[in-house]
């Protein structure tokens, strides 16, 4: 048996890291993302206990626990900050930056030390966040319109501005790395039409961060000199003009909106070809749609401001807007087409990214209304739009994010979720966001305003429903995360490819080793050719060389066949 | 076995080759990309400084001067010429002509201290401090326009000046490099790098200059 001594490629399963590991600073590319989602959720369980406050608040139509409009304001501001800012933006850096590396083959990001530092400003950046609402804090919504944000907040404001620009450096720095990492360290076989189309979605959301973001820097530099240094750009009593920032914000913060969903569409495009064991349905055209959302999403900012904008300049916005709908229905059709006469598994990943098709259609819907000028005009500041911008990032990126950690969980840790949990937790999160978010279209179109602390009282029994359903929301919140826990100590050992997925993070041990592949990284010819003999005999040949040794009884992983946890239907 | 260890010690010099070229064909397109990005941090800008002229009756104020260009111009040769002179320092470098280059690089950042110098003092003396009260043509007392055109130019102007230092310093460094000898090894990319970022602080300036002083 002398052959057996010879060095098997990817033969060892690599050891979990420690968790001392993850406390201190690493230019590791999977200990940083896992540090960037751990964080995300962290802030995540903040921002929705502050979500929380603000249903309980509403429960009647009097004021309840704030003592004033202000602390309600500062309420959801701090809300929308953190949950926009804190929690998917750098939840999607996280899991990028572990999974584009691997699905390229590639050991580690193209600037591995420039990737911790920009997730270690995060760190910074959130605590001043958090300790500008203990010391007067912002109010003027995550917008920060002045003059509200310069005259009338507090000092939190101004920690809030810092805070912003921290986190703009970060994902600069981050957008960076992603882009060169595609653009520079695919294997030479996978030309830019075999690359998965999670790295298209990260690559489409990269080039709007580094288009968008420092244009977010300019308004904010000059946010910063009116509450400090006495200037009066925003300010109109001494010539300055509040359009000024309100251009420049949604000139970022509209192309934003599809930084927080197009690494979910990216997730999707995975999870729904993997678990449907079927090429994906028109990969180009998904591809392009992300390249053109990103595009069109700079050319359609002015339509949050239809109500402050001269009216010739509103219908060219209005048709922008309308034409984006275009790409983003083409993934939506791409993907019913591609789970067509599949054989679906519906495990979690699955259920949650059919759960994203649903809510996203209606989010994307209302936001088709909302983009109409009448329309707009009529429905401008109430609970409609609130219901339909919580239907695209809930809805839509949240549910997304929830997919992408039952789809990739087994890679990160080596062990599989619970199933049942899984199930109980997608039942329990759609129908309590249903319940939360519908019925904000119906108390926003019978005109209740938003980010008020006191309303009328016949909104209240609408209100009471989203109330209570919202807190159910929230405890769902839990299950999700018990069962992350339970897993890493109880779950079943996943093995390396426990969904016979074809892209390449799959084709290494779980956790994957240190500089990710052992040996030669062979891709497939296409990341979705599943259901071919080609993709069988690949799958088979790639779990032989990272299985073996275990059968030998060396130790490592052992054979998948024994711990996947439900019978692969078909390839 | 004795074979397989030399084969493997092939593999790794070429491997560790290969990864040399790849981490340099990433600090490029790294450098580029970062570039193209930031540069539109001062577009933004410009942009705040038209829309704000736009929606004021006159730009300069009446009763205000307008900026006079002479002195930043020449401030704007000396930063052009200081562009060309890195760039031809670092081909210098490249061909080995250690002597040439310092001259250049030098010379580089004597005219680049000289426009951050110029524009100091343009900064300081120039304008009026923000909140000084002027009298129009027609006799009217005001501040409100004049501090918007006053602010516009000291925002800009500060916010190029920043970044010139910082990316001057990083030059400044590069040649306390290169005198000690740090880049001997042929690995000229911090130079390279000191060049390309000298190039976009020259590019910003320009396109301030032409907004600030001829529009």
């Amino acid at each position: 048996m002398a052959s057996i001594s010879v060095p098997m490629p990817g033969a060892q399963s690599a050891p979990r890291p420690q968790l001392s590991e993850y406390l201190r600073w690493s230019v590791d590319h999977k200990i940083i993302g896992v540090q960037y989602m751990v964080t995300a959720l962290i802030f995540f369980i903040i921002g929705g206990g502050l979500a929380m406050l603000i249903r309980w608040e509403l429960l009647t139509p009097a004021l309840d626990f704030s003592t004033t409009g202000s602390t309600y304001n500062s309420l959801f501001t701090m809300h929308a900050t953190v949950m926009i800012f804190m929690w998917i933006i750098p939840f999607w850096a996280g899991l990028g930056n572990y999974v584009v590396p691997l699905q390229l083959g590639a050991k580690d990001m193209a600037f591995p030390w420039l990737n911790a530092f920009a997730f270690w400003l995060i760190v910074p950046a959130g605590v001043l966040m958090l300790m500008g609402y203990f010391v007067g804090p912002p109010e003027a919504g995550w917008t920060a319109y002045p003059p509200l944000s310069v005259l009338f907040s507090g000092d939190g404001q101004t920690l809030w501005i810092i805070s912003l620009h921290i986190l703009g450096v970060s994902s600069i720095l981050g957008a960076i790395n992603f882009i060169v990492t595609i653009k520079n360290m695919r294997p030479e076989s996978m030309g830019w039409f075999q690359m998965p189309l999670f790295a298209w979605a990260q690559l489409a959301t990269s080039l709007i961060q580094i288009l968008g973001i420092p244009f977010l820097a300019g308004g904010l530099t000059l946010l910063l000199l009116d509450r400090v240094a006495g200037t009066a750009f925003f300010d109109p009593a001494r010539g300055g003009d509040v359009l000024v920032w309100q251009n420049i914000f949604w000139f970022y913060s509209h192309p934003a909106v599809y930084v927080m969903v197009l690494p979910g569409m990216g997730v999707l495009s995975e999870v729904i070809s993997v678990h449907s064991r079927k090429p994906v349905f028109g990969y180009k055209m998904i591809a392009f749609s992300s390249m053109g959302i990103a595009l069109v999403g700079f050319t359609v900012w002015a339509h949050h401001m239809f109500t402050s904008l001269s009216p010739e300049l509103r219908i060219p916005f209005m048709i922008t807007s309308f034409i984006i709908a275009i790409p983003t229905g083409i993934k939506i059709f791409s993907w019913i087409g591609t789970m067509w006469g599949g054989k679906i598994r519906f495990n979690s990943a699955m259920l949650f990214s059919v759960g994203f098709l649903s809510q996203f259609v209606i989010g994307g819907i209302t936001g088709m209304m909302l983009g109409a000028i009448p329309v707009d005009i009529h429905m401008h500041d109430t609970y409609f739009v609130v219901s339909h911008f919580h239907f695209v990032l809930y809805g839509g990126s949240v549910f997304a994010i929830y997919a992408s950690i039952y789809h990739w969980f087994p890679k990160v840790t080596g062990r599989m979720m619970d199933e049942r949990l899984g199930k109980i937790h997608f039942w329990v999160t759609y129908l309590s966001f249903f319940f939360t978010f519908f019925p904000q279209h119906l108390v926003g179109m019978q005109g209740m305003p938003r980010r008020v602390a006191e309303y009328a009282p016949e909104f209240q029994t609408l209100n009471v429903i989203i109330s209570l359903s919202s807190f159910v929301l929230g405890i769902s919140t839990f299950i999700i995360l018990y069962n992350m826990v339970w897993a890493v100590y109880k779950g079943k050992v996943a093995g390396p490819n426990p969904w016979r997925a074809l892209t390449l993070e799959w084709q290494t041990s779980s956790p994957p080793p240190a500089y990710n592949f052992k040996g030669e990284v062979i891709p497939f010819e296409d990341p979705y050719g599943y259901g071919t003999e080609a993709s069988r005999v690949y799958l088979d040949e790639m779990e032989q060389r990272l299985t073996l040794p275990s059968l030998l009884g060396k130790g490592g992983t052992p054979p998948p066949a024994s711990t996947t946890p439900e019978p692969v239907v078909g390839d | 076995m004795q074979q397989g260890r030399l084969s493997e010690t092939f593999d790794f010099e070429r491997q560790r080759q290969r990864e040399d070229e790849l981490r340099l064909k990433n600090a490029r397109t790294g450098v580029n990309i970062f570039q193209a990005s930031w540069i539109l941090a001062f577009v933004a800008l410009i942009i705040v400084n038209l829309q704000l002229r736009s929606t004021s009756p006159a730009w300069p104020p009446l009763g205000v001067e307008k900026l006079d260009p002479v002195l930043p111009t020449v401030a704007t040769i000396g930063l052009v010429v200081s562009a060309v002179l890195t760039s031809r320092a670092f081909r210098a470098i490249r061909h080995d002509d250690t002597r040439g280059f310092l001259v250049q690089w030098r010379a580089a950042l004597g005219l680049g201290a000289a426009f951050i110098g110029l524009m100091a003092y343009e900064w300081l003396t120039v304008t009026p401090a923000p909140e000084a009260r002027i009298v129009l043509a027609n006799g009217e007392e005001v501040t409100a326009v004049l501090t918007q055109y006053n602010a516009m130019f000291r925002v800009m102007t500060a916010f190029h000046a920043l970044h010139a230092l910082a990316i001057g310093l990083y030059l400044w460094n590069v040649l306390r490099g290169v005198v000690q000898g740090r880049y001997e090894g042929g690995n000229l990319w911090a130079v390279e790098a000191g060049a390309k970022l000298w190039y976009f602080v020259v590019i910003a300036w320009m396109l301030f200059y032409v907004v600030l002083y001829w529009l």
